[in-house]
């Protein structure tokens, strides 16, 4: 197993049994889904926006040569520059650079995954440039020290009381439980940031090709003090970000908004198109975009799960899973959790590494429903195991049990034997070691003493023809699945 | 020259050769439902995302009271109503601007450097005041999008902003805070 596979199991058995961590999630969650259901109905035909969405993504990234080099003309049309990086370390090493040509001391980020992704503070840091986040959950990581929990919110894990004593102890704030309070201790905080900041750093939702901009979405207003007050305005993005036209964001914002929090569009829907104009009052002198594919035409090479780069980021295939809800975000190890990571992660970096992430998942199909661009996550999650075991990523008793499982299942006399065996082995306490995962927080139900066929026989038949009786006495009693307290 | 740029359009190019399964077509039916009357349609959706609407000068009256220092970008509309302000951006209680258009389908205001006085005018105070006509509403945000591109195509302003509400945040248990780092109140006048 690797390294980064055990890390994944081990996370995942901590936080599975952790109901602290569950009844979190659950009230965050539940607010979500909540929101959403009134959001969607703001849609005559939320099904039809699905499929519109996913017409305009498809017709973007399968022409994406032809959108990225429009795109690339007319922001240098309007004054701005734009970096092509083949890796993360590329991406970094130019902002580096520029920061320190331009005697750059602190730098602003609004909320952004890609620069997660990048590790971009850390290079930033390294080149002597001071970096403050100032999304309010961003900010939170910063000071905690944590990667984001979740790609829309980044602390959807802690608590009021969680927050209140990092910002009494990194920060010397009073104590309190008022989540208004809080807030606005950041806001004063980061309000002295932003006026002295040199450089802003963010991503993009959306690039659009015809006009040169970079469409940015935040609640806070954050994203726009970024790009306000200091000098320069530093954009980075994936490749796959682009949208044919502006008038593509009338469809793409409210989708992205009711996906993401539920809300009809966010609160600041901003596009960024270069540096200050003459005649403007205010704004950055200078305006970069870094392109970043960082394994991103890897993952356009393999046409089956080409549609993984449709995603608009918004967090839904996060918030229904049921292994997300279970494990938490930071148990999977990557900057892009639950199933669109699952998905990406092992084309974005490296398959064998990442290739445990696939099973991560009940294949129940609920990401592939939610996702507002019809992305078909969980068949993707299906490929990347096949993928994995063509390429013998899978360990030595996964193949055995899986030609076992095969050999049981082709012929009715192997799967009966099987059957009997399996009955064996679970009374005579023979597998539990095989199914410890499962019995270190819960007991396995009784194992009946007959098949289900051998009921069938003995017994089914008095019942009404084609669907039997349940018949309580007749069987072994199963315990109900019960938690140890 | 970085050689990163032919890199990358050419493993593009190269990947794009194998052609991927295409979704289905989505019918042509309208996506939102109708709109109704503009201004109902706005007051409603304004008001659940938290935004004040001043009627009358009275109600103007009063919400000025609350600023005393009060910067305006010159826009003849904003003028109308507090004259030229008395301060700067960076020391604003209130930010008074104009706009370029209202959404009526989504509550929002949509603002650029040139309609607003540049970038920080419509962030930086605590407050932001609108002054609009109401012939500036528009049904949804597809006419939104199409007046813009016909007021600037080819001459876009550096900074466009599709405004909703007050700034807030829910990253804490999700907890509704106004306020985050953008205005906490924002407000619209009818001047017409």
């Amino acid at each position: 197993m690797t390294a980064t596979a055990d890390q994944f199991k081990r996370a995942a058995a901590v936080k599975a049994s952790d109901p602290h961590h569950r009844a979190v999630l659950q009230k965050a969650i539940g607010a979500y889904d909540d929101a959403v259901a009134r959001g969607k109905s703001r849609f005559a035909d939320w099904q039809n926006a699905r499929s519109q969405a996913a017409q305009l993504k498809w017709e973007t990234v399968n022409h994406l040569d032809q959108y990225l080099e429009q795109f690339e003309h007319t922001v240098l049309n309007n004054g701005g520059h734009v970096f092509w990086a083949e890796t993360a370390e590329d991406a970094c090493r130019y902002i580096a650079d520029l920061a320190r040509h331009r005697g750059v001391q602190k730098v602003v980020k609004s909320k952004s995954m890609v620069t997660e992704e990048i590790y971009l503070n850390a290079a930033l840091e390294e080149a002597g440039v001071r970096v403050v986040e100032t999304d309010l959950g961003e900010f939170i990581c910063q000071i905690r020290g944590e990667t984001p929990y979740h790609i829309v919110t980044p602390v959807m894990h802690l608590t009021k009381a969680d927050i209140a004593r990092d910002f009494h102890e990194k920060l010397g704030a009073p104590l309190t439980d008022s989540a208004e309070e809080l807030t606005m201790i950041a806001r004063a905080r980061l309000r002295q940031e932003f006026l002295t900041a040199d450089m802003g750093v963010t991503g993009a939702n959306f690039l659009i090709a015809d006009t040169g901009m970079v469409a940015l979405s935040t609640n806070e207003g954050n994203g726009r003090l970024s790009v306000s007050l200091p000098r320069i305005h530093v954009a980075v993005a994936g490749i796959e970000k682009l949208l044919p036209r502006f008038e593509d964001l009338a469809l793409l914002w409210p989708l992205l908004a009711i996906s993401g929090t539920g809300q009809g569009v966010t609160v600041y829907n901003t596009l960024l198109g270069g540096p200050r104009r003459d005649g403007e009052p205010d704004g950055p002198g200078e305006f970069h975009v870094v392109l970043l594919d960082n394994g991103r035409t890897r993952l356009l090479a393999d046409a089956e799960q080409r549609d993984a780069l449709h995603c608009i980021r918004c967090g839904a295939c996060l918030n229904i899973c049921p292994v997300y809800k279970n494990v938490g975000g930071h148990a999977y190890g990557t900057t892009y959790q639950g199933p669109i990571g699952s998905v990406i992660t092992p084309h974005l970096r490296d398959a064998e590494q990442w290739s445990h992430l696939p099973y991560a998942s009940s294949l129940c199909g609920a990401c592939t429903d939610v996702c507002p661009v019809r992305v078909d996550l969980h068949h993707h999650l299906l490929h990347n195991r096949r993928n994995a075991v063509q390429q013998r990523f899978d360990q030595p008793a996964q193949r055995w049990a899986f030609s076992a499982w095969l050999w049981a299942m082709q012929s009715e006399k192997r799967y009966a034997l099987a059957g009997w065996l399996a009955r064996l082995a679970m009374r005579l306490g023979w597998a539990d070691p095989f199914a410890r995962a499962w019995t270190q927080g819960r007991e396995l139900p009784v194992t009946p003493r007959e098949s289900f066929r051998e009921w069938w026989k003995n017994k089914g038949r008095d019942g009404p023809p084609g669907r039997p009786q349940p018949d309580h006495s007749a069987r072994p009693a199963v315990a109900p699945y019960q938690h140890h307290k | 020259m970085n050689p990163a740029r032919s890199n990358i359009l050419g493993r593009v190019r190269a990947a794009l050769r194998t052609e991927a399964h295409r979704p289905p077509v989505p019918s042509a039916s309208p996506l939102w439902p109708p709109i109704g009357d503009l201004e109902t349609r706005f007051r409603e959706e304004f008001a659940a995302l938290r935004g004040e609407l001043l009627s009358d000068t009275q109600a103007l009256r009063h919400f000025l009271t609350g600023f005393p220092a009060i910067a305006t970008d010159g826009n003849e509309l904003a003028r109308s109503v507090v004259g030229d302000g008395n301060s700067i951006v960076r020391s604003a209680d209130l930010g008074v601007t104009g706009c370029d258009c209202l959404v009526a389908q989504t509550g929002s205001i949509f603002v650029t450097t040139r309609s607003a006085g540049g970038r920080a005018l419509s962030v930086l105070p605590a407050a932001h005041l609108v002054v609009a006509r109401r012939d500036q509403l528009v049904p949804d945000l597809e006419a939104a999008f199409a007046l813009m591109r016909k007021r600037y195509d080819r001459h876009w302003p550096s900074l466009l902003c599709l405004i909703s509400g007050p700034s807030r945040t829910a990253d804490i248990e999700k907890i509704l805070v106004m306020g985050a780092h953008g205005p906490k109140r924002l407000a619209v006048y009818w001047a017409g």
